[in-house]
């Protein structure tokens, strides 16, 4: 009851935030976003058809109604259609974003929790060669560019020049066999990169934790390091890790992965937003916008209640 | 007791998620295989499947909007057009396709009476009553043509027919009314069409051979709406049965009119189109795969990775990246022989261009009151167009593969002119010095230049390029400004408007007619038209008005060729360049690709070994 209480409260608090965003991002795209107008034109447009199209657009009327509009739009459901295919815009993303959850998924699983494991291990051998070793190899990852981590592992793994083992793009999925065969790669290069930063960051959670009390104190009476690790390490660190971990959700499941989706040929949603957003088509943006902000208000939320989960001392008041 | 619960609950936690993700996945892979499967052959052979490579995908399905080649590959296969081009005739020649015939042409070339061809039915659709296709007729070419002028389709073919029409614009000023009748656009019965002209319009049979001027069958835009853009419904060779941002799947059309392929008719060559196994289609009615997929991949390293994995895409146009991997000879185009074993090659001119031309509605490079400025203007413009190093140009983004000519004429149309002096694409520094010198031009008074682009490496390399050159003619480097824009949309509306100085541009022809490319200089078509030039010459104008209504002819010819020489005299342009295209298909493939001019006609006839 106390959770259910919360969670109403949060979530009205958490309409000023997504009035905000949305304002904010519909007069960016408004005033500084692509104009549709003119790659919706003939080669040979007169005035009159100029008009005509932004009248189609709705670009004659004031921002203010179009605002409303949009508020009107997110709270029926009702997004309209792609002003560049024609296709519904709920039906659009209905379509693209499970692909891109299914793509994205395991590399985000997988990023995380051997990173967690690696952190364990770097701030537990802090300033020998495992420590060195594994930070090393963050900012192997850290450093080199995503494009080209996909591009060298397209090569080597899915390519004729390489192993060849795996598609180099397509998303044909009838079984897991054909899921396995199309996420693997995709899935190694995102791990890769992920590794990086992820490593580095839960390290530096994990050592601030192995200098506590409590920790120097369970040392002291001589707790395996395992156990040491698990039980008094890794509990305490949840909460900046559960930060990190919630908060990546709205990111994944909205914008999808596009450099990932292009290379590889997969219909995820992060190619969807990202023509959305050169072509200026506004029906898509402002939905993606939308259930951005209302993704990361539910992840705030979701946040809050896992911290109590795993700290009762954390109140919900 | 409660250690016992905790680990059931984790458990059955555990297989719930694990049964979610089970169905997402199960249930993802029902409905792509429902959307993509095509019918089992008669015969009870494989699928002949032919994947299609393209570097860009097409936004939008409605032939009223099939504004690029990426969509009239979809399009013209999905859909019945009156007219097509030849599948190998060079130049380009066009032929009756649902058009019963050639049309039956007034004295005055005025009135057009075209026969379409009888049985030709549309696809089944859930969008016919019982869902079967019913049968195409004249009435369905009145309604196609007809939504361009309805503002509510947001067409893009318009000015295709544009004044052209009698009574079409009206009907559009009345209000598009669907059933109002419109004098020049009336289909006389189930099988007759016959179209009024204003004036004669030689190109009209051209702009019948275009996706814009897809039959579309009424029922199916009324029952998908918005929707229709990404439902085609046509009488093409082939039905559309999934489309995404990756790619279209489309399946053959069984009910296809049986039309067998005249090799001679079709302008076969066996001198240059020998290798290819054309013959092996003689006679046989296309399509002749079940299967069609054209992928999109707009990243060059994922096509070629997959053109060359062997059982993924079968057709690329090769990256410039490649081209000195892949080719043995540029001069001829020859492959190495590693990849002369695995695949066929073909090497095209581009029909069309890449040029860059001065907006003169801008006074500093263009029109003055002051009629002294305007002479020196035009001199600055010459100096820049001297300084202009084409052979770079080509050598540095081109792979060293494109035809440079002279003028707006470009090569693939027959009134092409090779014999046109080539001084304005010769580079000459110390010309261009001395013309600024002689009209008084210095660093000091020279106008910045704003050199407009969308943000990239390639543009900004161009430009770099364009800088370089221009600073040896003594045009200070800080007065040549980049001015980049974030999306082609947002140049494409700084052209519109007349913003920019200097127009960066590239011209697919329509038609294969150098009308096309002369219209980019007729005064009327100004900003926000084709004209981004704004160039304003009344006997250019004339001269255009006059050979726009005749038919092909020397005379016409020379009247095209006097307006070329305007263009090059008057120092409007940096022009130009027709890129050459390379294509790759693998060795089972049999086929003679080529996206020029309409693009992807040659898909109906695209066979596979075995």
């Amino acid at each position: 009851m106390e959770v259910l209480q919360y969670a109403l409260r949060k979530l009205v608090s958490g309409i000023p935030l997504i009035l905000g965003v949305t304002f904010v991002s519909f007069l960016l795209m408004v005033y500084f976003g692509p104009d549709q107008t003119y790659q919706l034109l003939g080669k040979n447009p007169t005035p009159e058809q100029i008009a005509e199209v932004r009248h189609q657009l709705g670009y004659d009327q004031p921002f203010l109604v179009r605002y409303a509009d949009y508020l009107r739009e997110l709270a029926t459901l009702d997004l309209g259609h792609s002003d560049s295919t024609g296709e519904k815009v709920s039906v659009l993303l209905g379509r693209t974003i499970p692909v891109s959850l299914l793509l994205v998924l395991p590399g985000f699983v997988l990023g995380n929790v051997l990173a967690i494991m690696l952190a364990l291990l770097a701030a537990h051998f802090r300033s020998r060669w495992p420590d060195k070793l594994i930070m090393g190899f963050s900012v192997i990852g850290m450093s080199i560019s995503y494009l080209i981590v996909i591009i060298a592992f397209q090569v080597i793994f899915s390519s004729s020049y390489g192993l060849g083992i795996f598609p180099v793009r397509g998303w044909n999925v009838h079984s897991f066999a054909d899921y396995f065969n199309y996420v693997a790669v995709p899935t190694m290069a995102t791990v890769f990169v992920a590794l990086g930063y992820n490593t580095r960051f839960y390290r530096s959670v994990v050592v601030e934790e192995l200098t506590r009390d409590h920790v120097r104190t369970a040392r002291a009476f001589g707790a395996p390091p395992a156990q040491l690790l698990y039980r008094d390490v890794l509990k305490n660190c949840m909460i900046p890790i559960i930060t990190r971990v919630v908060f990546s959700i709205p990111l994944i499941v909205i914008s999808g992965a596009l450099l990932v989706e292009s290379y590889f040929g997969i219909p995820g949603v992060g190619k969807v937003t990202f023509d959305a957003i050169t072509t200026g088509d506004q029906p898509v943006l402002k939905a993606v916008v939308g259930l951005t902000a209302v993704m990361f208000v539910l992840a705030q939320l979701l946040t809050d209640i896992l911290y109590r989960a795993v700290d009762p001392r954390v109140s919900l008041g | 007791m409660p250690q016992v619960s905790k680990l059931w609950a984790r458990r059955r936690l555990a297989a719930t998620i694990a049964l979610v993700g089970l169905a997402i996945l199960t249930g993802c892979g029902a409905e792509r295989d429902a959307r993509t499967s095509a019918p089992p052959t008669a015969e009870g052979r494989a699928l002949k499947v032919y994947r299609h490579g393209m570097d860009e995908s097409p936004t939008s399905l409605d032939p009223v909007q099939g504004s690029n080649v990426y969509a009239n590959h979809v399009l013209i296969n999905a859909y019945d057009t009156l007219f097509a081009y030849k599948y190998l005739a060079r130049p380009y020649e066009i032929k009756p396709n649902l058009a019963d015939g050639w049309p039956t042409i007034s004295e005055d070339k005025l009135t057009y009476t075209i026969r379409i061809k009888p049985g030709v039915h549309y696809v089944d659709d859930p969008a016919f009553p019982g869902g079967t296709g019913r049968e195409l007729v004249a009435a369905d070419i009145v309604y196609s043509l007809k939504r361009h002028f309805d503002p509510a389709t947001r067409a893009q073919g318009a000015w295709l027919w544009q004044d052209r029409i009698v009574g079409l614009d009206e009907w559009k000023s009345a209000g598009s009314d669907y059933d109002a009748e419109v004098e020049g656009l009336r289909a006389l019965d189930r099988y007759t069409l016959r179209i009024k002209l204003t004036q004669p319009y030689p190109q009209l049979l051209d702009t019948l051979a275009q996706g814009y001027a897809s039959v579309v069958p009424r029922e199916a835009v009324e029952h998908y709406g918005r929707e229709f853009a990404i439902h085609p419904v046509g009488s093409g060779p082939f039905r559309v049965v999934s489309y995404d941002t990756t790619r279209i799947v489309m399946d053959r059309n069984p009910d296809y009119r049986q039309e067998p392929v005249d090799l001679a008719a079709e302008g076969y060559d066996p001198a240059t189109q020998g290798g290819y196994g054309l013959e092996r289609i003689a006679g046989r009615s296309p399509p002749f795969i079940d299967r069609l997929e054209i992928h999109f991949i707009g990243e060059n390293s994922a096509r070629w990775n997959s053109f060359t994995k062997g059982d993924e895409i079968q057709y690329t146009q090769v990256p410039n990246e490649q081209v000195d991997q892949v080719l043995a000879s540029k001069q001829p185009v020859r492959l190495r022989p590693e990849y002369a074993e695995l695949y066929h090659v073909y090497a095209g001119t581009e029909a069309g261009f890449i040029f860059q031309t001065f907006n003169l509605s801008m006074p500093e490079f263009g029109y003055n009151p002051d009629p002294e400025r305007e002479r020196r203007n035009k001199a600055l413009r010459c100096a820049v167009i001297k300084a202009f190093d084409w052979p770079a140009r080509n050598e540095s983004f081109y792979a060293g593969i494109g035809q440079v000519f002279p003028g707006i004429i470009v090569p693939v149309v027959p009134e092409f002119d090779p014999g046109l002096s080539r001084e304005s694409v010769t580079r000459d520094v110390e010309g261009a010095r001395r013309l600024l010198a002689e009209n008084g031009w210095n660093a000091e008074n020279l106008p910045v230049f704003t050199y407009g682009t969308v943000a990239g490496v390639i543009n900004r390399l161009m430009y770099e390029q364009f800088r370089a050159g221009l600073k040896q003619i003594g045009y200070p480097p800080k007065k040549v400004v980049l001015k980049q824009y974030a999306t082609f949309g947002d140049i494409s509306k700084a052209w519109k408007q007349a913003e920019l100085p200097w127009v960066v541009k590239g011209w697919g022809l329509d038609y294969p007619d150098a009308e096309n490319t002369l219209q980019l200089y007729y005064g009327p078509n100004g900003s926000p038209g084709s004209n981004d030039a704004n160039y304003h010459n009344p006997e250019y104008d004339r001269l255009y008005e006059q050979a726009r209504v005749m038919l092909p002819s020397p005379e016409r010819t020379q009247i095209y060729r006097r307006m070329n020489r305007m263009v090059i005299d008057d120092c409007l342009a940096v022009t130009g360049m027709a890129r050459t295209r390379i294509y790759l298909w693998h060795k089972d493939v049999i086929a003679l690709p080529d996206r020029e001019i309409v693009g992807g006609f040659f898909l109906k006839y695209v066979d596979l070994e075995g």
